[in-house]
Formats: structure tokens, C-alpha cells, sequence
């Protein structure tokens, strides 16, 4: 499992990418047991409505490059995308936001019902190592910064503490007839998501934002992967 | 390569004690230590070094290192930077395994200052010995009757507290602080300074098996080896409080503030999580060092975070609930048996319930019997951790004697019982002098027996 992560980091660090495209963050996220939104990377609207009749109508259609963190900020996401005709005037419209010499393709993703987002993240801290974050996702991660960091590796008991540590932890139980998170499952992400930054010791940071609550279930819809500058060789 | 901790125990627990640098000047750092030494009653052997000979005190003096008695346990060098590397090797020679190093003029001065540094660690390693400073007004331990500190201190009081800082006024300033303002005493209490060989992993593993360390608190900066202390501290919060007050946060690298985490990572919430993650209590104010300690010196932390408290004022019921909320403490509402016992004191015009306003009932039966009462019905109530008394204390309206307190405490020793007052100030203070050396702490500001309970609660969620 943790071998096809390493060659994908790998293969990312001989390109010279700074970061892994968010198909590549979402298949080491995958190959670590973290559930993941389905998704298929495409270069042409022929191979975008294929994808998108495997997946199933509505889709996301997203840009998908090395260089394009950020993403909803600068319009480069389609959502709600119900049918072939939606999926070719989003595809032109994003085409054109990226404007001429952009490089990387699409990803058509399915669109993962829930109205609750989470946030997991991992950072490198220069004092203490790699640590990871949890905490409320989407839109209001940056504003409410509602967030708690433990060091990595985390113990099953210290992960399901980490969801019991932010002020809207409320969030997460049964609320407004929506089913309670499964909190188990939420926490074997925290614990891969610690693992993959004790694992990958070029791995700058991590991103995984948000996650949607599609049922009981957290799934990973959005993720980035941040890697080390490169050492210099030793003289 | 890490040393036994039980190296540290010829700091602790000295049989036989050098002054390198002995004087006998008065208001030298060489003299101040010796009459330290000798006002704390030091029973071990305390011999003197210093070239002119002579006498110190009343005891001889030895010119030369090579002149001392061989199987010295510990050396107190109050010499010059400069001399320092080659008196640690001397000692080394002399087989002495302990040295506390007084001398600023390192690494904190200048780059000349970390070159000398450089050479006394290397010293170290030849001598084989461990190291407390340099850069530092030295240690203290109160059951060895002992301290190697050069800053005027008298007699220390004893104590379950210990303390490990950052700085090297700890042994000087700050215990003062503690001795002339605070009941409490200390067990052991260290100055790191530069921490050139021992730091503050060795000594919280050395006080986490301390049976004389009821809590440990400490002053830190930076942390020598963050994991290591955060794999010692897992160890010792399980057994023992651990308090820390620690400043400057970590900035994220570059690459890291790329991503949302990276940001997010900023404000020390890193620090905050995996200090919770080891069962430290963190906390924010040089002060809490002080007002924290006081309270466990005599009390165990609450088992939660559900306060009662016994106000003579409504508007303190008021601000004070609100301040419980911000704090992060309850304010339950009592069971109906407390209820009842409360409203059995109180005129049938004031309706009883948490916060207890207490006038009333003190006007119908005097202060013993309607504090007295009230705090053991809180006290007895299954849904409160702890209570809060507030004394209204003036000579018009009367001074009662505080044994009550002391006794209904003492029946609760689960529960921590803390003291505060609004009055007039000369019986605040007398009551405290009275209620202290008894085992209940008390604060003179309303908030502060709050505040340490709010620290003292998150102390007991971390380590449960």
C-alpha cells in the first residue's frame, strides 16, 4: 500500500512538482484506507462524459494541476453538473478561466451529498515533527480556525479524543435528523493521515478539506499534498 | 548516550558538598552560597576552596581542588567563566560527579562566550561528571536540607512543589517571591541556565520518581529534545501534576504555509496539542506558577469541572457564573437534598440554589453556622468537583474564627476548598495567614480561585 505512495511522491519529486496534483494526494489519502470521493482524471470533454457516465450524473468537474491549490477561489470547480450539456459548457468555461498555456487536465469527480464538512491536516512543526490537525471544514476552516493539532502517531484513544476537542464537536453527533458521524471510521483517517507524514518524510504538509459527511461516512472530496523544498545535495 | 538518572541524585541528595570559589567576602556569590548552605542546616560535609586558604565561616579552607577530600558527591563552582572548563576538569579528576556552574559569560553573551561554551562541553565529556548551569543561581533541595544557590535566600520551607526554569533567577528571585509572599514550600527547585549538560528531561524524570514532588511545575523557553520531553512528561502526568508555562511559538516552515494546515499551525497550536497529548498542563501568566502551586501544595486537582461557591453578594453570583463560563467551568444546579438543606438556613424570601447566595442565612445565624452549613451541603452534593468560599469580612459586621473552614474541608478531601474575600483588607490578609499554614488556600482576588480551578480541571481531563 505504502509503496504505491512512495513512488507516486516520488515520481512528483522528480518532476520538480512542489506539490502532488489533487488526484495524486487523493491516491496516497486512498492507498492509506482514507475514504476518498471517486473520480477519474480526464484531458478531453469525449473522456470527460465517459468518466462522467461511469460515475454517474450530478459530477463535479474540477481543475487538476500541480499548480493549482486554491482552486474554488479562482473558479476553477463546477458543481451540480447534471447532465452531458452542463459537463461541456463547464469544461469550456473552465478552459477559458485557466486561460492559454495551462498546463494539467479535469477531474470529473461524483458529487458527494452532505451538508457537514470536516478538515483533516498534517504538518511538519520544526519543534515537534509531524502533527496532525482536525477539525471544521470547508469554507469556514479558515475563519473559525475551530481546529486542534496532536502529534502523529496518533493512538486510537487520542484520535477519537482529537473529534471530542473542537467547539463544534456537536457537529458530529446526531443533529437536525441528520445520523451520527461515524466517529470510528473518522478516526482511523486522523490516524492514516499521521501515518502518511511519519512515512514520507518529504511531505511538507497536508491538506484534506473537506471532507463531506455523505451519510455517517467522512469522504475525502478535496486534497493536497504539500512536499519539502528539496535539500541541497551536501557539499 | 543518556546517563542513569540517578546520576542526579548527588544534586538532590549530597553527602559531601565543595565551594569552588569560596570567599570571604561578604556579598560575594563565593560567600553568599556558603552561609545558603549553612542556613538551611546542610548536615553533610561542606568543604571550601579558595588559593588564599584561611577560613570562611568558621570553617577551613583548602587552596587547591587536589587538596580536597576524595569521594566528593557534588561542587559548587562560583568562579570566572574563563576558569571554568579547566576547574570542571580538575574535578573530573578528583572523581567528582555533580557540578553546578554559576558563571554567566557563555553562549548567551556572545560568539567568544559560545566558543568557551564549546570548550566546557567537551570538558564535561572528559570529566565524566553531569552538569547543572552554566548561567545559573543554582538548585535547591529542601529534604537534603541543601542549596548550591549564590543568591541570598535564608532558610527555604519545605514543601511538595518543585519547580524546573528556564532562567537563572528561579533560585534567587522567584523563590524569594515565594517564600516572603506565598505559604507553600518547595521540595526541589532548579535553575536550568544554559543547559550545557543537564536539562529539563533529565529533571522531570527525576521528579516524576521523586517521592518528595507532590507537582511539578515549569518555566520553559526552548525544549532541548521536544519528543523526549514529551515521552517523559506522558510517564510522569500520570503520577503527578505537571504545570508548564511556556513562551515563543514555532513558526511553520515555508512549504507548509502553503497549505491551509500550515497556516492554521501558527498561535502555538501545535505546542498546545502535543503538550495536552503528554498530560501538561499549560498555562499562560508567570503568576499561575505561583497561584496554581499554592492550591495543590495543599489540595488535589477537582475531579471535573463542576464549581459551587458561597457569594455574600448577588452581583458576585452574577459576574462570577459569567466568569466560570469563559473559564470553561460549570455552574450545576444542585441536587434537591442540597437544595433543601440550603433553604432550611436561609430567610424564605431568598430562594437557594448554586451559586448559594449566603447573606441572608448569615444574618439569621452568624457566619460559623451559614458557611459553615452551606459549604458542607455543596461540598456533599454528588454533582460538585469543588467550591469557592467568599468572605465578607469587615469589623462592623463581624470576624468570625476559621476552624470551621478547616474542618469542613478536611471532610472533603476529594474536593478542593479555595478562599477568597471582598472587605476590608487587614482581615483578608490575617484570615489568609490563619487559613494557609491549615491547608485551605486563598486568593485576594475574587477571579483567581476561578482561574486556578479552570487550570486545575483541565489538568485532571488531560491526565484522566
Amino acid at each position: 500500500m505504502t509503496v504505491r505512495a512512495a513512488s507516486l511522491i516520488r515520481a512528483a519529486r522528480a518532476r520538480g512538482q512542489r506539490m502532488l496534483s489533487e488526484h495524486e494526494s487523493k491516491r496516497v489519502l486512498a492507498a492509506y484506507g482514507v475514504p476518498v470521493a471517486r473520480e477519474t482524471p480526464v484531458r478531453t470533454l469525449a473522456e470527460a462524459r465517459a468518466a462522467a457516465t461511469r460515475i454517474g450524473y450530478p459530477v463535479v468537474l474540477k481543475a487538476c494541476s500541480t499548480d493549482a491549490a486554491h482552486k474554488s477561489e479562482r473558479g476553477l470547480v463546477a458543481v451540480g453538473l447534471r447532465g452531458p450539456r452542463d459537463l461541456g459548457a463547464a469544461l469550456a468555461a473552465l478552459r477559458r478561466r485557466m486561460g492559454r498555456g495551462a498546463r494539467g487536465g479535469f477531474l470529473v469527480q461524483e458529487q458527494v451529498q452532505g451538508s457537514r464538512e470536516v478538515m483533516i491536516g498534517a504538518i511538519r512543526d520544526p519543534e515537534f515533527g509531524p502533527a496532525v490537525m482536525f477539525g471544521l471544514g470547508g469554507i469556514f476552516s479558515e475563519i473559525l480556525a475551530d481546529v486542534v493539532f496532536r502529534l502523529a502517531p496518533l493512538r486510537p484513544h487520542e484520535a477519537r479524543a482529537m473529534l471530542r476537542a473542537i467547539r463544534a464537536r456537536r457537529l458530529l453527533g446526531a443533529v437536525r435528523g441528520l445520523p451520527a458521524v461515524d466517529t470510528g471510521a473518522l478516526a482511523r483517517s486522523l490516524i492514516a493521515v499521521g501515518r502518511i507524514a511519519l512515512d514520507h518524510p518529504t511531505i511538507a504538509a497536508i491538506d484534506v478539506n473537506p471532507l463531506i459527511i455523505r451519510g455517517r461516512t467522512a469522504v475525502a472530496v478535496d486534497a493536497l499534498i504539500v512536499l519539502a523544498d528539496p535539500v541541497p545535495p551536501a557539499a | 548516550m543518556r546517563r542513569a538518572v540517578a546520576d542526579l541524585g548527588r544534586f538532590f541528595a549530597p553527602r559531601s558538598v565543595a565551594v569552588i570559589g569560596a570567599s570571604a567576602q561578604p556579598g560575594k556569590p563565593g560567600h553568599v552560597v556558603v552561609r545558603n548552605i549553612l542556613a538551611n542546616g546542610f548536615p553533610g560535609a561542606l568543604h571550601l576552596v579558595n588559593p588564599r586558604g584561611g577560613e570562611i565561616e568558621g570553617l577551613p579552607v583548602v587552596p587547591t581542588i587536589e587538596a580536597l577530600p576524595d569521594g566528593i558527591d557534588q561542587a559548587i563552582v562560583t568562579l570566572p567563566a574563563a576558569q571554568t572548563p579547566d576547574t570542571v576538569r580538575a574535578l573530573g579528576r578528583k572523581g567528582v560527579r555533580a557540578i553546578v556552574l554559576a558563571a554567566s559569560g557563555f553562549a548567551e553573551v556572545d560568539r567568544m562566550g559560545a566558543a568557551l561554551q564549546a570548550e566546557l562541553g567537551r570538558a564535561i565529556r572528559e570529566a565524566g561528571a553531569r552538569v547543572i548551569g552554566p548561567n545559573t543561581t543554582g538548585h535547591v533541595s529542601v529534604p537534603a536540607r541543601f542549596t548550591s544557590s549564590f543568591f541570598p535566600l535564608g532558610r527555604v520551607r519545605g514543601g511538595n512543589i518543585s519547580y524546573v526554569a528556564q532562567t537563572g533567577n528561579f533560585c534567587g528571585i522567584s523563590l524569594r517571591h515565594i517564600l516572603s509572599a506565598e505559604h507553600f514550600g518547595v521540595a526541589r527547585s532548579v535553575g536550568l541556565g544554559n543547559k550545557v549538560d543537564v536539562d529539563e528531561c533529565d529533571l522531570l524524570e527525576y521528579l516524576g520518581g521523586d517521592a518528595a514532588t507532590g507537582a511539578v511545575f515549569l518555566y520553559l523557553e526552548r525544549l532541548t529534545d521536544p519528543r523526549r520531553f514529551l515521552r517523559v512528561a506522558r510517564a510522569v502526568s500520570r503520577r503527578k501534576p505537571v504545570i508548564l508555562l511556556k513562551g515563543g511559538a514555532s513558526a511553520a516552515g515555508a512549504a507548509a504555509a502553503l497549505a491551509h494546515t500550515g497556516a492554521l499551525a501558527g498561535d502555538g497550536r501545535v505546542a498546545d496539542g502535543a503538550l495536552a497529548q503528554a498530560g501538561v498542563t499549560r498555562v499562560h501568566r508567570y503568576s499561575d506558577l505561583f497561584l496554581v502551586a499554592r492550591a495543590l501544595a495543599v489540595m488535589p486537582p477537582p475531579r471535573g469541572n463542576r464549581v459551587s461557591f458561597l457569594s455574600p453578594s448577588g452581583a458576585f453570583t452574577v459576574v462570577l457564573t459569567d466568569l466560570c463560563r469563559s473559564l470553561g467551568l460549570e455552574v450545576p444546579p444542585l441536587e434537591d437534598r442540597t437544595r433543601a438543606r440550603l433553604q432550611a438556613l436561609a430567610p424564605s424570601f431568598i430562594r437557594m440554589r448554586n451559586p448559594v447566595d449566603i447573606f441572608g442565612s448569615v444574618a439569621l445565624h452568624g457566619y460559623e453556622r451559614a458557611y459553615g452549613d452551606a459549604l458542607d451541603a455543596v461540598l456533599g452534593d454528588r454533582r460538585v468537583d469543588a467550591a469557592v468560599v467568599i468572605m465578607m469580612l469587615t469589623a462592623e459586621t463581624g470576624v468570625p474564627s476559621y476552624d470551621f473552614l478547616v474542618e469542613t474541608a478536611r471532610r472533603y478531601p476529594d474536593k478542593p476548598v479555595y478562599v477568597t474575600f471582598m472587605g476590608a483588607h487587614e482581615h483578608d490578609l490575617a484570615a489568609r495567614a490563619w487559613l494557609e499554614p491549615r491547608g485551605v488556600p486563598c486568593y485576594m482576588k475574587v477571579e483567581e480561585p476561578f482561574e486556578v480551578l479552570s487550570v486545575l480541571a483541565r489538568c485532571r481531563a488531560l491526565t484522566a
